[in-house]
């Protein structure tokens, strides 16, 4: 029968489990944000380096010319844990903003609109709400970030064969940790920007200016006061070193890993008691 | 049988404020398809009382539930059954009617297929047809609050909150919102409540009503009941000697009072069928001028349950004493209360 000539019933049919209904807010994310062209070139351009960087470890592996380069040379050229960090320091730059792009959309629409209500009416928590648009970012930064990280790593591993995997698997460790905390950080920065402002284009902005200004900051107090803890507040710093330790490269000078690694743990939760205090289905006034 | 809602000593603060103060009552039967009217002045704590059943708040004393399920402890089984069509606008712009509410019924639990053909039933159903694929941001008032219904029902809900559903409509569309909520009452069995300051939207749709008044419940009856008193309840103007009428009535079993001028109001027993009154007056010879029916309104229980009225009129007759009492003592015929 025609839709338009059938009457309402109510549903009686099963229901879903809980966390099927909490990734269709991913799912319907997801839809909408790749029906974005511009999220959709930033995606493509994101991708540019790593197939860059595809290309140079087949060419590593395989021409002659390249292994019978001089020692000095041919270590520069190894594929090894300086490579790596490179390649995350890149990807992190287009991480940034792809957050800064698609998250904003993810929260500021619902305040703006006062939907709100409407979520948490429904069998649908705080924490599983935010657990939902988190997961529209995570997915999102994955293709750019661990995902064709440890795709590189294996391919150098299935290339220069078992004896370089042993040696160096916890660069494939490395990159997938140290992306997977950076990509929380990241996603709890757009989510609370996008909690803070309501406004789309404004939380966009507050996402590049946390990660580029506080970078500014930081540089200019450790100038001014000749010190270098000043790097502490530049959050692309602190995950620069410890991406540097667990990819075991040289530490640059600076603060130390436990220092860095307490301070992006104090950000993230700072970050979670703004989206604590934002995501309520009414605001209360007291 | 299980009550729609329970509430038990519920108290609610925000802040340093206390908006709910101890409000206890039992509304509804579960699966029974009936409309509770919540009404109440401005401030009286009506939208917190429904956001706290929704467990949106933490009450600091007492509890509510919701076909037997707490609202704060259970408040994840609460809104399986609950459908919420909040007063403010509440929407997601850039999404069309039907993706907005394939969402809403998908986060309910609905299959993925289910949602999608509930999404349009229910759009037609609530007269979005036609509009059905233009974005939420582009509809008029009217047609958002239409929406607003259709994402609280596409799952087919137990109980429908809603919150001011006649707000911004045109009396065409106020028709059509009361006729949709009639329809869930009584085709599909869905329990309503329906929070309105439009007392005659409550009395045209509702069953029971709670008044609320800083953050108390400050009255609550069955209006099924109360409309079935006020058919007891008749105004009777006659003319002539009606001294001998209190006697020949409370004879037949009736209450009344007479209120000066040949006015009488008289409560008729269960049985009392109304051409006996005719017969009465015809035997004492009275001139009836007017025989209506007299109801207390919504509006009148209201007043006085907010203050703002001293009696209802059936009150009134109630107040006094007893019309045997009245003739008996002889205190005069046509004596004023």
């Amino acid at each position: 029968m025609a839709i338009y000539k059938r009457g309402y019933e109510r549903y009686q049919g099963p229901l879903t489990s809980h966390w099927t209904r909490v990734l269709v807010l991913p799912r319907f994310a997801w839809r909408r944000l790749f029906q974005q062209r511009l999220v959709l070139i930033l995606m493509i351009a994101s991708l540019i380096w790593p197939l860059l960087c595809g290309l140079f470890i087949y060419l590593s592996n395989r021409l002659d010319l390249l292994q019978s380069l001089p020692g000095d040379i041919k270590n520069m050229l190894a594929i090894n844990g300086k490579f790596f960090l490179i390649f995350m320091n890149v990807q992190s730059v287009f991480s940034v903003l792809l957050a800064a792009l698609a998250g904003p959309g993810l929260i500021a629409p619902d305040l703006a609109n006062n939907a709100l209500p409407l979520y948490f009416s429904r069998p649908l928590t705080r924490v599983d709400y935010v657990a939902a648009r988190m997961a529209a970012l995570v997915g999102l930064l994955s293709l750019v970030t661990w995902l064709p990280g440890v795709l590189l790593f294996w391919m150098q591993s299935g290339m220069a064969g078992w004896g370089w995997l042993t040696h160096n698997w916890y660069l494939g460790t490395g990159v997938f940790f140290g992306f997977a905390a950076w990509i929380l950080v990241v996603s709890l920065v757009a989510l609370a920007s996008s909690a803070y402002v309501k406004w789309r284009i404004v939380a966009g902005g507050l996402v590049l200016g946390f990660f580029f200004i506080l970078t500014g900051v930081a540089e200019m107090l450790n100038a001014i006061l000749r010190v270098n803890w000043g790097s502490l507040l530049n959050p692309t710093r602190s995950m620069y070193i410890i991406w540097s330790a667990m990819l075991g490269q040289e530490l640059p000078p600076g603060p130390g890993v436990w220092e860095c690694v307490s301070v992006l743990a104090v950000l993230i939760v700072l970050l979670g008691m703004i989206l604590e205090r934002k995501l309520r289905a009414v605001e209360v006034i007291s | 049988m299980t009550a729609a809602i329970e509430i038990d000593n519920l108290r609610l603060k925000l802040g340093r404020r206390e908006i709910l103060k101890g409000i206890s009552c039992r509304l509804g039967v579960s699966g029974s398809g009936k409309a509770i009217g919540l009404l109440g002045p401005n401030g009286a704590g009506k939208s917190t009382l429904i956001q706290t059943l929704l467990g949106f708040h933490r009450p600091h004393a007492g509890s509510a539930r919701i076909f037997g399920f707490d609202c704060h402890r259970q408040a994840r089984e609460v809104r399986s059954h609950v459908g919420y069509m909040p007063e403010s606008d509440s929407f997601i712009a850039n999404l069309t009617a039907v993706s907005f509410l394939c969402l809403m019924g998908e986060l309910s639990g609905l299959p993925a297929e289910t949602a999608l053909e509930k999404a349009h039933e229910v759009l037609f159903h609530v007269g979005l047809g036609e509009a059905r694929y233009r974005t939420l941001g582009t509809y008029s008032l009217g047609m958002k609050q239409m929406a607003k219904l259709a994402q609280a029902i596409v799952h087919g809900p137990d109980l429908v909150i809603l919150d001011e559903p006649t707000n911004g409509l045109d009396p065409s569309a106020r028709l059509r919102m009361l006729k949709l909520v009639k329809e869930m009452k009584d085709e599909h069995g869905m329990s309503v409540v329906l929070c309105s300051h439009l007392l005659r939207d409550v009395e045209e749709v509702c069953d029971e009503v709670v008044i609320m008044k800083d953050g108390l419940i400050v009255h609550q009856s069955n209006l099924e009941e109360e409309r079935r008193s006020n058919r007891r309840f008749v105004e009777l103007e006659v003319s002539g000697d009606d001294s001998a009428l209190a006697a020949h009535l409370s004879a037949l079993g009736a209450e009344m009072v007479s209120e000066g001028g040949g006015r009488w109001r008289i409560v008729l027993p269960l049985e009392f069928e109304i051409a006996r009154l005719w017969q009465v007056t015809a035997q004492l010879n009275l001139g009836v001028r007017k025989l209506t029916h007299r109801r207390d309104s919504l509006e009148e229980i209201f007043l006085k349950a907010v203050g703002h009225l001293q009696a209802t009129p059936h009150d009134r007759l109630h107040d006094v004493p007893h019309a045997d009492a009245v003739a008996a003592e002889e205190v005069s015929p046509h004596g004023h209360l």
